[in-house]
């Protein structure tokens, strides 16, 4: 049974990303005025209410960030085992490819919430 | 038109382990089909072409083969629909090829068999000896009978982009029997054929690239077939 | 077993090997190879496609991200200093009308490949699909239903969209 898990989680991390990545791109792309470009206005690090420091430092958009990441990681993960697996079938390399890749996924979740906690914790 | 190229992908293994591309010219009359070329060929052009082909109507589905890269039946496809004087005729993909245009389906049957695609009923020695007929409400059947026009001619095997890939998917033919069976409300075997359909090989590797129901020749459908199965496996056993 | 005699084969004995050695380049050939089979042959190889493409983007933006703030090299507090100016060097190296364009070409991607997702959610519980009937000739063969060809070009067209739409907001390009 466990196919079915690993599916079903493939599918709700993916309706995760689009929850949390509408927040995402809501905040970069439509939060500015039209006149402007997101180079000047959520893309400046500082001074405007959606710049990008102040989007760390806001815990809730924070932990969206965070939810964001985990949800792609694993989305992104499960998505490339599955491409490994109908490449090269059941052989040693598989199960050697899959443990790099979640490796792989164990790094950027790591790295990414370092960046969130880093961001988050400037004064 | 009157005349047609054939250019026929050949693998003879007695004389070669490669295989090679052989050209013919066949006459053309009106109403002459693929297969029609073909017997022509073997019979005045060259002998030990290997083709295999029964009804030449489109029920046994024996004569499977691409033809311009596309998996059609050779007995039902018009030479005049083609719309080109020459055409590239090929063994179906995913099967061994055993001789010219001839191919090994056991792999497929063997599917067919592991998937236990068969009626299963508890009580089996009613079922040997059954007391009367098991009935069924018209909309019970429709739920499965058209899964069950299939003529097992593999067309679908062969154009599914994932079976090439990773031959140990279980493939389009075999999980659609294995519903046809799971969706008929006279058998109990479902949780059985679900346990080995959710699997790595099962039914999660199918993308619903639709290959398999864009070829058949008969309108069975197989991907609508997986999803639904799918969506059994999904959902978890709620009676056939 | 449920007192069926007959027993099943297991599965290796009998699913034959494709030939080796190119066997994995050929086959992504068949697999990449959508023509001729329909628009639903298309939609799987551009999830597929969309999907690898956008999944090497994430692991470039995580990192990219990562230096904003200092780099792989820092794991503890930074001054706001420190990070302004990590920040804008990263920012002065990606402000780039190429890679502009390429943010965009993403945008397309992620937008297909989540709408196109949902289509196939939708298909993976068995709705939106067409009903079983019985198969009238001439069997017209499609197991796209209406509302699933609706979906598709939908994901289509909002990835269209998201392409303007992020041209637009990196570079102005559409503004009088």
């Amino acid at each position: 049974m466990r196919e079915r898990h690993l599916m079903l989680l493939h599918y709700a991390t993916g309706l995760g990303i689009l929850v949390f990545g509408a927040i995402h791109v809501w905040v970069v792309f439509f939060t500015y005025p039209l006149q402007d470009t997101i180079w000047e206005t959520t893309l400046q690090f500082d001074n405007l209410p959606f710049a990008v420091l102040p989007v760390y430092r806001n815990t809730l958009l924070a932990l969206s960030l965070f939810g964001l990441l985990v949800c792609t990681t694993v989305h992104a993960i499960n998505g490339l085992r599955v491409i490994i697996i109908e490449l090269f079938g059941p052989r040693g390399i598989t199960t050697l490819l899959t443990k790099v890749l979640i490796g792989l996924g164990a790094f950027l979740v790591i790295y990414g919430t370092r960046t969130i906690l880093i961001a988050n914790m400037i004064t | 038109m009157d005349k047609m190229t054939f250019r026929i992908k050949r693998f003879v293994p007695e004389i070669s382990r490669k295989h090679f591309y052989a050209t013919y010219e066949v006459p053309v009359k009106k109403g002459m089909t693929v297969l029609d070329g073909l017997i022509y060929i073997k019979e005045k052009l060259e002998n030990t072409l290997s083709i295999r082909y029964s009804c030449r109507m489109a029920i046994c589905g024996s004569c499977g083969m691409r033809v311009n890269g596309v998996e059609v039946l050779a007995c039902h496809v018009q030479l005049a629909e083609l719309r080109t004087t020459r055409i590239t005729v090929e063994p179906m993909r995913n099967f061994p090829v055993v001789k010219d245009l001839v191919v090994d389906m056991d792999e497929m049957f063997h599917k067919l068999k592991y998937l236990r695609t068969w009626l299963i009923r508890r009580d089996v020695a009613e079922q040997d000896d059954p007391a009367g007929q098991y009935t069924q409400l018209d909309e019970e059947l429709v739920r499965y009978l058209q899964f069950s026009y299939c003529i097992q001619c593999g067309l679908c095997y062969s154009a599914c982009p994932v079976v090439s890939t990773y031959p140990r998917f279980l493939g389009p033919q075999p999980l659609m029997k294995a519903y046809r069976y799971t969706a008929d409300s006279r058998d109990e075997g479902a949780s059985e054929r679900l346990k080995l359909v959710d699997s790595v090989e099962g039914v999660w590797r199918c993308h619903f690239a639709g290959s398999c129901s864009k070829v058949c020749p008969k309108g069975v459908d197989p991907a609508l077939s997986i999803q639904l199965l799918r969506r059994k496996a999904l959902t978890g056993v709620k009676g056939a | 077993m449920m007192g069926n005699v007959f027993e099943p084969p297991g599965l290796s004995e009998f699913v034959h090997k494709r030939k080796d050695g190119s066997a994995v380049l050929s086959s992504l050939i068949v697999m990449l190879n959508p023509s001729k089979y329909g628009l639903e042959r298309w939609s799987y190889v551009l999830q597929r496609i969309s999907g690898v493409v956008v999944s090497f983007y994430f692991i470039a933006h995580v990192l990219e991200t990562g230096n904003f703030f200092g780099g792989i090299t820092v794991w503890g507090p930074i001054s706001y200093e420190t990070a302004k100016q990590s920040y804008e060097a990263v920012k002065a190296f990606l402000k780039d009308p190429l890679f502009d364009a390429g943010l965009a070409v993403i945008g397309l991607l992620v937008a297909f490949h989540s709408f196109n997702g949902i289509r196939l959610i939708l298909a993976h519980f068995g709705l939106a699909l067409k009903r079983p009937s019985r198969p009238e000739p001439p069997y017209w063969p499609s197991s796209f239903s209406n509302l699933q060809r609706a979906l598709f070009w939908l994901s289509i067209g909002l990835a269209v969209f998201a392409l303007v739409y992020t041209l637009d907001s990196l570079m102005g390009v559409f503004r009088s």
